[in-house]
Parts: C-alpha cells; sequence; structure tokens
C-alpha cells in the first residue's frame, strides 16, 4: 500500500508539470520541448530563493519568476511565430532547453544538489502500520489542491470560459471580442509557473541537476499525449496511472521500468487515439 | 451614420488577391446584402473585416473610424458582430456557454440571456446541451443569438440560410425582418435570393472579387435580382 502512495506522490507531481504543458498546448498549439527545463530552472529559482527567504517564500518566488519568464516568452516567441509551421516553434524550444540547462550549470554548476523539506513538514506519519515522510503528503495535497483551482477556475470564470472556447477554436473566439493574444500570454504564464511549482515541490523528492528536466519531460508527455492532449481531466488520470506503473516498474520489475509509461501510452492510443479524454475527431 | 464602411479594398489571402478594390457601405439601421456566386469572395469581405483576410490595399472603417490593422477582436469591440459561414458553434461548450462567449465583448443592450432565449426559445430548452449537439437549424438559432448577446450595432450574417430547409429559412427571415426592427443593422451575405427579397433593402453583387452591380431591392422581383447575379 505505501508503494502506491509513493505512485500517487510521483503521479501527482508530474500532474502539476503535465497540467502546465497541457494549457500551453491548448492555447498556443505549441509542443514546447523546454517544458522539463522550465521545471528545473523552477527547482534551482526555488533553491536559491530559500537559501536567504526560506522555503515558503521561495515557492512563491520560483513561481512567480517562472510565470514571468513565460508571459515574456509568449510575447516574444510563441506569438511571433504563432504564423510560422510547428516544427519551427518545436526547434526553437528545444533549442531553449539547451540554453537554459547551459545557463543553470553555470550559474549553479553540474554537480547534485540536496534540498531540504521545511521544518514544518520534515516528520513522518504513520500510514498503514508504516512511516512515511509528511513532505510526500503534501505533494499529493498540491495536486489536488491545483487540481480542483484548475477546475474551477475554468469551469465557474469568464476568463476559463475564454480558455476553454480559445483552446478548441481561437478565431470564434476572437470574433467575439476576446484578445486571444492576451489571453494566451496569461496560460502560457500559468503554465510555466505551474512548472515552477512543480521544480519547487519536487526539490526534496529528487537531487536537482541541470538534466533533470530531460528526464521529467519524456514521462510529462506521455502523460499529456496518453491523456488526450488538450484535455485536464485526461492528463490528471493519466498522470495518476502512469505515476502508479512507473513506481511500481521501479520496485518490481526495474530493468523495464522506464519501458512501461512508453507501453501504457501505446496501449492507449491503440484503444483510443485521441488518448484517454481527448476530443473524437 | 456610416456603420461599415469599405474603400477600396484588396484583400489576400497569403499572395493570393481575392478582392480587387471593393467599396461599400452600411449605414445605420440599413439592411443590406451582398449577392454573388459561389467563390466570388463574398466570404473574403467578411474575414477582411476579421483580419483574417489581409488588406493591402484600401481602407476599413467601423463606426467611422478607420481601422489599421484590422485584428479578429476589432469588429466585436466596435459593434459589429458576424454570425460566420458554417455558424462555429465552439465545441465541448454547452448552448449557455456559446452565448456567455457572445457577451465577451461587454456592450450593455436589451440582449441578454432571457432576451435571446425568448427569440429563439429551444435554446432555453437546451440551454444545458453542448451547442454542437443541436440540428442545423437550431445551430443557426444559437450563432445568431450567440451574435446578439454582443448588443451590435450592426449584425453580419455570412450565407445563414446554409443547409438549412425551407421552412426554417422561412422562419430565419422573420426573425431577421424583426431584428432589423429593433434598429439592429443587417449586412447580409446569401445565394438564397427569397431570403434576401425579403430582408434586404439595398444589395451589391460581387464577382470575381469587385462590386459590379448595386442597388435597392424595393419594386424588384426575385427575377431581377437573380439577373443581377448572373453577371
Amino acid at each position: 500500500m505505501i508503494q502506491v502512495i509513493n505512485g500517487l506522490v510521483y503521479g501527482s507531481f508530474l500532474y502539476v508539470l503535465a497540467v502546465g504543458l497541457v494549457l500551453i498546448f491548448g492555447l498556443r498549439r505549441v509542443t514546447n520541448f523546454a517544458h522539463g527545463s522550465f521545471f528545473m530552472l523552477g527547482a534551482y529559482v526555488s533553491y536559491a530563493a530559500a537559501a536567504h527567504l526560506g522555503f515558503w517564500t521561495g515557492m512563491i518566488v520560483s513561481v512567480a519568476a517562472l510565470a514571468v519568464f513565460g508571459a515574456l516568452l509568449d510575447r516574444f516567441v510563441f506569438r511571433p511565430l504563432s504564423r510560422e509551421e510547428p516544427i519551427v516553434t518545436l526547434l526553437v524550444t528545444f533549442g531553449l532547453l539547451f540554453v537554459l540547462e547551459d545557463a543553470v550549470r553555470t550559474i549553479w554548476g553540474k554537480d547534485y544538489i540536496s534540498v531540504s523539506a521545511p521544518e514544518a513538514l520534515s516528520g513522518s506519519v504513520t500510514l498503514f502500520g508504516s512511516q512515511f515522510p509528511t513532505y510526500r503528503l503534501f505533494v499529493i495535497a498540491v495536486a489536488i489542491a491545483v487540481a480542483l483551482g484548475l477546475a474551477v477556475w475554468l469551469r465557474s470564470t469568464k476568463v476559463g470560459l475564454y480558455v476553454r472556447a480559445s483552446s478548441v477554436d481561437p478565431v470564434t473566439t476572437a470574433m467575439q471580442g476576446v484578445d486571444t493574444d492576451r489571453l494566451s500570454a496569461l496560460v502560457v504564464a500559468i503554465g510555466t509557473g505551474l512548472a515552477g511549482l512543480s521544480g519547487t515541490i519536487a526539490g526534496p523528492l529528487m537531487a536537482l541537476s541541470p538534466s533533470m528536466g530531460g528526464y521529467i519531460i519524456i514521462d510529462c508527455f506521455i502523460v499529456v499525449v496518453t491523456g488526450g492532449l488538450t484535455s485536464f481531466t485526461g492528463a490528471f488520470v493519466a498522470a495518476l496511472v502512469i505515476g502508479q506503473f512507473h513506481n511500481l516498474g521501479l520496485v518490481y520489475v526495474p530493468e523495464v521500468a522506464s519501458v512501461i509509461p512508453l507501453l501504457i501510452m501505446a496501449a492507449v492510443l491503440g484503444l483510443r487515439p485521441q488518448g484517454l479524454a481527448g476530443p473524437r475527431k | 451614420m456610416t456603420l461599415l464602411r469599405l474603400q477600396s479594398v484588396d484583400g489576400y489571402y497569403g499572395g493570393a488577391r481575392i478582392l480587387h478594390g471593393v467599396s461599400l457601405e452600411v449605414g445605420a439601421g440599413e439592411r443590406v446584402a451582398i449577392l454573388g456566386r459561389n467563390g466570388v469572395g463574398k466570404t473574403t469581405v467578411v474575414n477582411a473585416c476579421l483580419g483574417i483576410a489581409r488588406v493591402r490595399a484600401g481602407q476599413i472603417a467601423f463606426q467611422g473610424q478607420a481601422q489599421a490593422p484590422i485584428r479578429h477582436f476589432t469588429a466585436a469591440r466596435a459593434g459589429i458582430a458576424v454570425v460566420p459561414q458554417g455558424r462555429r458553434i465552439v465545441p465541448g461548450l454547452t448552448v449557455r456557454e456559446n452565448l456567455a462567449l457572445g457577451a465577451a465583448v461587454g456592450r450593455s443592450g436589451k440582449w441578454n440571456f432571457e432576451s435571446v432565449c425568448d427569440l429563439f426559445p429551444i435554446l432555453r430548452e437546451r440551454a444545458d446541451t453542448p451547442g454542437t449537439a443541436m440540428s442545423g437549424g437550431q445551430q443557426q438559432m444559437l450563432a445568431i443569438g450567440r451574435a446578439l448577446m454582443a448588443n451590435p450595432a450592426l449584425l453580419i450574417l455570412d450565407e445563414p440560410s446554409e443547409g438549412l430547409a425551407p421552412v426554417i429559412v422561412d422562419e430565419l427571415a422573420a426573425t431577421l425582418v424583426r431584428l432589423a426592427g429593433e434598429d439592429t443593422s443587417i449586412l447580409l451575405i446569401e445565394q438564397n435570393f427569397s431570403l434576401v427579397h425579403r430582408v434586404a433593402q439595398r444589395y451589391y453583387v460581387l464577382s470575381k472579387g469587385a462590386v459590379v452591380d448595386q442597388g435597392t431591392v424595393e419594386g424588384m422581383s426575385m427575377a431581377d435580382l437573380k439577373k443581377h447575379v448572373a453577371v
């Protein structure tokens, strides 16, 4: 049972990262290879800020810095490239991944860095007769809060309605008077801010390194594709499923653990080419 | 007051020139039609007003204000709502949400969810069903209702009778005449002569991307209108 909860933990921060990618893809139709490096950058920014300001302020600084970075990225990269072939934007984000990795390597070095959980969450609780780190439960709580927050925002607010409409038909949405460029900047900012949040909460779970984003982005893309590309619910379910199988694979069949998420994606796409919750073509 | 004026507009998709010096105008309270065969550039006139087709020469003015560059939302913010060809009901949104989207521009006026549903009662009955799950005629009502939610000064309808049964087209004509009587100006882009005859006061005929004729509908027979389109 503890392994199942560990799988939930991995699925949780995978969801927080992947849902940002879903938001960005929905509005900008950008396959953002740099999203993993935003996760990595968020982890480092949070680590640096936390050294002076503490974990919680570090988290806020990381989310805010990545959100501003995302808004600028949308304004000066995604928007000008929106009339180009998708491959152009894809290559630019791929290049950005290397630029950010090198920048972090230059500033913080290439050695692994350990980050401690905040004092309030550094203990453990008894779960199913075993000791379980409190911080890991906090990660699950963050994912639930993000999922609920996004659901309320998208379903109950005007801006959420415009985001849902624009992710399906940006031209018709704009024809109603919505400035879809400003909307996209907001959504990309939220998406990259969530990458910063994901990097921050991942810090105490995994050692920081400039290449940490490269590892996670593969699972992240698997979650997004399996979930149905633009579906928030699909991403949530896929993240939890991939998280479970990833974790159980590491425990019971470590030799093939890295292949399991790919096999799940292939199986889902074989049965439902549109993904778990993607719109049927 | 002129709500929409195109002055010698050349409209392009990429490098392809579709409109050749098109000039037309729609004044407050007017009901104007653009006639023409398939592929002569009627929808491009609408798309030029929406910034979808590029205007490389000439000028488009909304409510007397010249617009450059025109972005997709510019017309809506100037009080011009469009019922696009094919309706473009947003998938994944309910009828209620599609109507709410129409109010995004935030102009106040007599049209809101209740008054639109009074005009088209089926929209109230099916408010919580997906807009794309409705029949073609009902989707057309939704598309018109969505445009009305913007409380527009000018309503542009691009081939609204396309794919509709004759009895529904009759209802549509009655609705448009009623709307025109309530101070909403109309620019109707159509090939259905009967609809044009019942709704429009003036017309422009488009051929090969240029205006080749214009005049008033009053006193003209349907046969006359057909003759004009057969230029």
